[in-house]
């Protein structure tokens, strides 16, 4: 059948079974517009306030349901706007295709107006991208584009298409979503090496991240500690991972991980790391990571082998096959010593921060509270910043695709975005983005989106009127000189949020912590909670730079 | 940042004869702070891939994360180090040289002894073209220095497996 390029784009997105997407309207991609109104029954399109927005908001929707996130953007800035989101998505390996319009193919490279040359600028940020400039490649460069993205290791795929592509017609066929290729599977021998370092390990540790979770291989992670006997800890990706309410997991490793991990790592005899990159964030000094014990590393990208750390057993394929593998070929393991010890270092050393007084409202009580008052199964998302590192330490991810952070980039202003597209996600869950003030002000335009939608989220703002992280820092390694990082905003959060059609809340004290949660959560529409934290609380432990993560610093 | 164990190593890119593939071989290079010492790219004998050669510098370590990060990308097809002894490595020269009377005669006697070709003989110049490889044309244009060498036209290395 003869369609336009725009009605194609549609057709391809059904295809691939998307039901939404998030963007902003401009002049090259009116005719993608006219489709998305025509397709309006079948494709449900969230715009929000700005492009940032939306690429998080694609993100936020990948992340929480494991499904690609798309997001639609004009040419020029409307293009510019999206590459914070892309790349986030890219250094947190997240599946997401990014489609943006350009001027009309005989524009291109005229310094036509709003012409931006979008390909080359997200080269180095995205797995990989298109410029469609015929009709006929249109189809199947969006199908390759999701291919890309859900396949392997997972990332960002922007296509970019001329306006006048959008507007030719051409001969649609339908076609199924292409099968992925089949993965790398480690040799036999490779499982028998790795089965003997298993069998002979005395203290075996395992250490999960993010991979786990894009593999869905925690269903077999479970398993595989189980037979092991062994402790599990996770990076700041992996939260959810692995259930933390159970006793082998023994919470992050780390800049901000807790002491037992470290101690962990530090006596341990094995350390199987499953789908994780060794960010420098867990490293902390490479030289001085894992040095008495040999390292398994089951990874699904070639280019993660040796490239921030050695390691002595490479295994390459996707983190649930091996482990699967693993677990049948693994018999029960008993390690009772090794996993007393653990106990004793968790009960040593749990993660506290405690409030003596009325006024000082802590984080970590607030988290506990909120943890407790959703049994643990709210999706929190977070901004970037002592908040974040807080949310992942205090509340007890159980299940995967609960933790929606972004860890690898680090981008300041993700979470209202990503919140809103998890939140659009899953309309049957409690979404709740955990922020700090610095972050809040980065975005907060998307409260407009949340409120226009009614899309229920819950912002809480742990407001501390300074950029906490940094001011952290400066405290420790700058002797204290807080350059730009005391914040002393004049903005009035509950008008403010007022002013976008959103219901505010403010914490003060301890004993309104409880009723104004329990308030929030019982809405089913957008709201801010204005919390208000002491500046000076911190986030311990804390490896200092170039510091070993067996020796994190547990107070200043 | 050269290391004492650093070593040079020839990569034999294949990869399709996309837009851009160039670019984002080279954007991987730039962004990962890997060193390219020389880069020539050309079509195959079929014209739907492009062959790629990358000279680089480093220790083994780094240009097995070169090679890794390269065969990455959904363009490349195939990757191959070659290491400058299991290869056979070839540049080609042009080399422009001022000419006179008095030293013309020696200007040609340098480039029979490499057998040169002699491309092009002006009254004051003389252009001469050379294939080798890189110690061969170094001695080449030193050479022809005392003569007043006014350009120098070379270009990177291409290699094959012996």
């Amino acid at each position: 059948m003869q369609l336009t390029g725009a009605q194609i784009i549609m057709e391809c997105l059904l295809e691939q079974g998307v039901d939404t997407v998030f963007g902003y309207p401009g002049g090259a991609v009116l005719n993608i517009y006219d489709a998305l109104y025509e397709y309006r029954n079948k494709i449900n399109h969230i715009r929000t306030a700005h492009e940032q927005g939306a690429a998080h908001a694609a993100d936020g929707y990948a992340r929480s349901t494991g499904k690609t996130g798309v997001c639609i953007a004009t040419s020029g800035p409307g293009a510019t706007n999206l590459v914070t989101g892309i790349a986030t998505a890219y250094m947190d390996s997240v599946p997401m295709v990014a489609i943006t319009g350009n001027v009309s193919c005989d524009l291109l490279g005229l310094d036509s107006f709003q012409e931006v040359d979008i390909t080359g600028i997200t080269m180095p940020v995205t797995k990989h991208n298109y410029l469609v400039k015929n009709i006929e490649d249109l189809a199947d460069t969006i199908r390759k584009a999701f291919l890309i993205a859900g396949t392997g290791r997972k990332g960002p795929v922007l296509v970019d298409i001329p306006k006048d592509v959008t507007a030719q017609k051409y001969e649609y066929t339908p076609q199924p979503p292409l099968p992925a290729p089949r993965g790398d599977f480690p040799w036999a021998e490779r499982f028998e090496q790795a089965l003997e370092m298993l069998r002979t390990s005395e203290r075996p540790f395992i250490y999960t991240g993010g991979g786990v979770i894009a593999a869905e291989a925690y269903g077999e992670l479970k398993k595989f500690a189980e037979l092991l006997d062994a402790p599990v800890s996770s990076s700041l990706m992996c939260q959810g991972g692995y259930d933390q309410t159970g006793p082998r997991y023994i919470g992050m490793l780390g800049m901000h991980g807790t002491n037992t991990a470290a101690l962990a790592i530090k006596n341990c005899d094995l350390l199987i790391a499953v789908g994780t990159r060794f960010s420098d964030r867990v490293l902390c000094n490479a030289n001085l990571f894992a040095r008495h014990c040999p390292i398994i590393q089951i990874e699904i990208d070639t280019a993660e082998f040796n490239k921030n750390i050695d390691v002595d057993l490479k295994m390459k394929g996707d983190a649930r096959e091996i482990l699967a593998h693993l677990n049948g070929m693994l018999s029960q393991r008993q390690h009772k010593l090794w996993m007393e010890e653990i106990a004793e270092w968790k009960a040593l050393y749990p993660l506290v921060q405690e409030s003596t007084s009325e006024e000082e409202v802590l984080p970590q009580e607030v988290l506990e509270t909120l943890d407790r008052l959703t049994d643990s199964e709210a999706i929190l998302v977070t901004e970037v910043g002592q908040h974040q590192m807080w949310t992942a330490q205090f509340y007890r991810f159980r299940t995967p695709r609960h933790f929606v952070s972004s860890g690898g980039l680090g981008t300041m202003g993700f979470g209202l975005g990503a919140a809103i597209g998890a939140q659009v996600a899953n309309p049957g869950k409690r979404v709740i983005n955990i922020a700090g003030d610095g972050s809040f002000h980065m975005n907060c335009n998307e409260l407009s989106t949340a409120a226009q939608y009614n899309i229920p989220v819950i912002e809480l703002v742990f407001n501390n009127q300074v950029l906490g992280m940094v001011r952290q820092w400066q405290k420790l390694f700058y002797g204290g000189r807080f350059s730009q990082t005391t914040l002393d905003r004049t903005t009035n959060y509950e008008m403010l949020a007022q002013a976008f059609g959103v219901k505010a809340f403010t914490i003060s004290r301890r004993s309104e912590i409880e009723p104004v949660l329990k308030q929030a959560l019982a809405l089913r529409e957008p709201v801010l909670i204005n919390c208000h934290i002491n500046p000076d609380v911190n986030v311990l432990p804390m490896v200092p730079a170039g510091g070993s993560v067996e020796n994190p610093i547990l107070e200043m | 940042m050269n290391h004492d164990n650093d070593k040079e190593y020839v990569l034999s890119v294949l990869a399709r004869n996309n837009p851009g593939v160039l670019l984002r071989i080279a954007g991987l290079f730039s962004r990962r702070c890997y060193n390219i010492l020389s880069i020539v790219a050309a079509q195959t004998e079929n014209t739907e891939y492009s062959r790629i050669l990358i000279v680089v510098s480093g220790d083994d370590r780094i240009v097995r994360q070169v090679d890794k990060q390269v065969s990455k990308l959904v363009d490349i097809k195939e990757v191959t180090v070659l290491n400058r002894e299991e290869a056979v490595v070839r540049e080609h020269l042009l080399l422009k040289v001022e000419r006179n009377l008095q030293n013309s005669e020696k200007l040609v006697e340098i480039a029979n002894v490499f057998h040169a070709g002699i491309l092009n003989v002006q009254p004051d110049s003389m252009i001469m073209e050379l294939t080798g490889d890189a110690n061969t044309i170094n001695s080449f244009i030193e050479l022809y220095n005392p003569y007043n060498v006014l350009k120098i036209l070379r270009t990177g290395a291409m290699a094959m497996m012996k």
